[in-house]
């Protein structure tokens, strides 16, 4: 026993700098909620791994300076942790696992991420086009990766189907369309977030692709009592619906 | 405290002129100029010159966005050098920083401080990302990426001058070490490889590696003065 401790504490250093396989890491994190001393010292490791951070810093590029101060308005933030429930975690560390190998995820929300990948790649055409197609498809994993994410489809009466996949834990929600009637070119598809008290929010245009489905688009602030509605719309879109929706569908409680 | 007040008013008059999230905003520097607040080096204060980044982030927290400019500000550069240093390809890391630096806009009402300094919470996020980003399997769409072209962005990536200190000290304190040790360390941490991997293509055996990567961070620590 006091062997195999010894073992698991020489993980420190690796664990601090992220350098151990998966299995190690939970049953490294198991014995750091029992051991103060390896927690102590995980800490001041973790410390000098931050110097090695910080020396590697570099001027970054000035756009993610817009993107990220642009999107900060438009993401909901996680809220403290309570009293009881820091103290039910025990103090251990919150450790992200792969979203896409998170046990938990349901066969539909699979199908449905291996769509979205595939018609996030087709839609794709150039490698600024590409970038910008796998951050939103990173996001787009992020809910559909999500432990409480639900799926909803929901007959569109002009016909197709509209299918939302939402993580209120997230606030966030990944909508897409199959079927929907074609439109000329002078109209879209615009999506909304509709609140109970009637204000619209675009989540933005739901492009049709060649398989008829639309792109999917993800949804910030998606809150309980809200619904989901898609307007016909002038091309390019507008800030506030003008006409009436083609389908709502309230968020999955 | 006088310096702090002040320096949060000096911050709120020019928040105003920084309403616009896109366009080219003012960049705020705090600058220390009271010769009887002295900077204290510690913990929280490794990052140089400007406001305590605990502080920030409790701001933050509150959806204080002002604040997050600030931590932006403080932060962008080594989160985006340390995910472009484990990811190479500058796109990919364009868009890990990103997503970091939005985690920690959305998760700041998670820091504690009492389990280490802001700097460190912020490097672990960015670090843990970025090999997320590497070992991941099933990323199927990076996999596709590596055929496409590269980005349009150049390769030159310019250092920032503010982290000059840091990079010697970091370097003389590398130096340091056994040829073993730092290079154990190098390739967990600017590698991104488990340490099992690290055994591999330096060729001893996983014990080895497992020691020499504690030892050389221990050294690392107490030669950089990390006080925690």
């Amino acid at each position: 026993m006091s062997a195999q401790r010894h073992e698991l504490h020489l993980l420190t250093g690796s664990y601090a700098l992220d350098a151990l396989t998966d299995d190690e890491q939970a049953d490294f994190e198991k014995h750091l909620a029992r051991c103060p001393s390896c927690a102590e010292e995980v800490k001041g490791l973790r410390e000098t791994a931050a110097r090695l951070a910080m020396a590697t810093a570099v001027v970054p590029p000035p756009e993610i300076r817009i993107r990220v101060l642009a999107a900060v308005p438009r993401t909901r933030q996680l809220p403290p942790m309570t009293r009881n429930q820091r103290a039910r975690a025990g103090g251990r560390t919150e450790r992200r696992r792969l979203p896409l190998s998170r046990a938990g995820l349901t066969a539909g929300v699979l199908a449905l991420a291996a769509a979205v990948a595939f018609l996030v790649v087709t839609q794709v055409s150039t490698s600024r086009q590409l970038q910008q197609a796998q951050a939103s498809n990173r996001q787009i994993a992020g809910v559909l990766a999500a432990p409480d994410a639900r799926i909803e489809s929901l007959p569109v009466t002009a016909g197709g189907t509209i299918t939302a996949v939402t993580s209120l834990r997230q606030a966030e929600a990944v909508v897409t369309t199959a079927d929907l009637p074609s439109l000329p070119g002078t109209r879209v598809y615009q999506l909304w977030v509709m609140t109970a008290s009637g204000a619209a929010r675009s989540a933005g245009l739901l492009t049709i692709t060649s398989t008829g489905s639309t792109t999917p688009v993800l949804a910030n602030g998606v809150l309980p009592g809200d619904q989901f509605g898609i307007t016909v719309e002038p091309a390019g879109g507008t800030q506030q619906p003008t006409t009436t929706p083609v389908v709502t569908m309230p968020v999955t409680a | 405290m006088t310096f702090f007040l002040g320096g949060f008013f000096f911050l709120a008059k020019f928040r105003r002129v920084c309403t616009n999230p896109v366009a080219p905003c003012l960049r705020i520097e705090v600058m220390n100029t009271s010769p009887s607040t002295p900077e204290q080096p510690g913990p929280g204060r490794l990052e140089g010159g400007g406001q305590d980044p605990a502080d920030l982030l409790a701001r933050v927290a509150r959806g204080d966005q002002a604040a997050f400019e600030a931590v932006y500000d403080q932060f962008a550069g080594p989160v985006y050098g340390l995910v472009r240093k484990v990811l190479r390809d500058p796109a990919q890391s364009e868009e890990v920083a990103q997503e970091v630096l939005l985690e920690v806009w959305r998760t700041a009402s998670r820091f504690d401080p009492a389990r280490g300094s802001a700097a460190a919470w912020m490097m672990t996020i960015a670090h843990r990302r970025a090999v997320d980003r590497v070992r991941s399997e099933t990323a199927s769409v990076a996999r596709e990426q590596r055929l496409t072209p590269g980005p349009v962005t150049g390769d030159d990536v310019a250092e920032l001058v503010e982290t000059k200190l840091d990079r010697q000290r970091v370097r003389r304190c590398l130096g340091a070490l056994t040829q073993l040790q730092a290079e154990s360390v190098k390739l967990a941490y600017y590698g991104g490889y488990t340490y099992p991997q690290v055994a591999e293509l330096i060729g001893v055996p996983l014990g080895t590696i497992k020691t020499r990567i504690r030892d050389g961070l221990i050294r690392l620590r107490d030669c950089m003065e990390v006080t925690w």
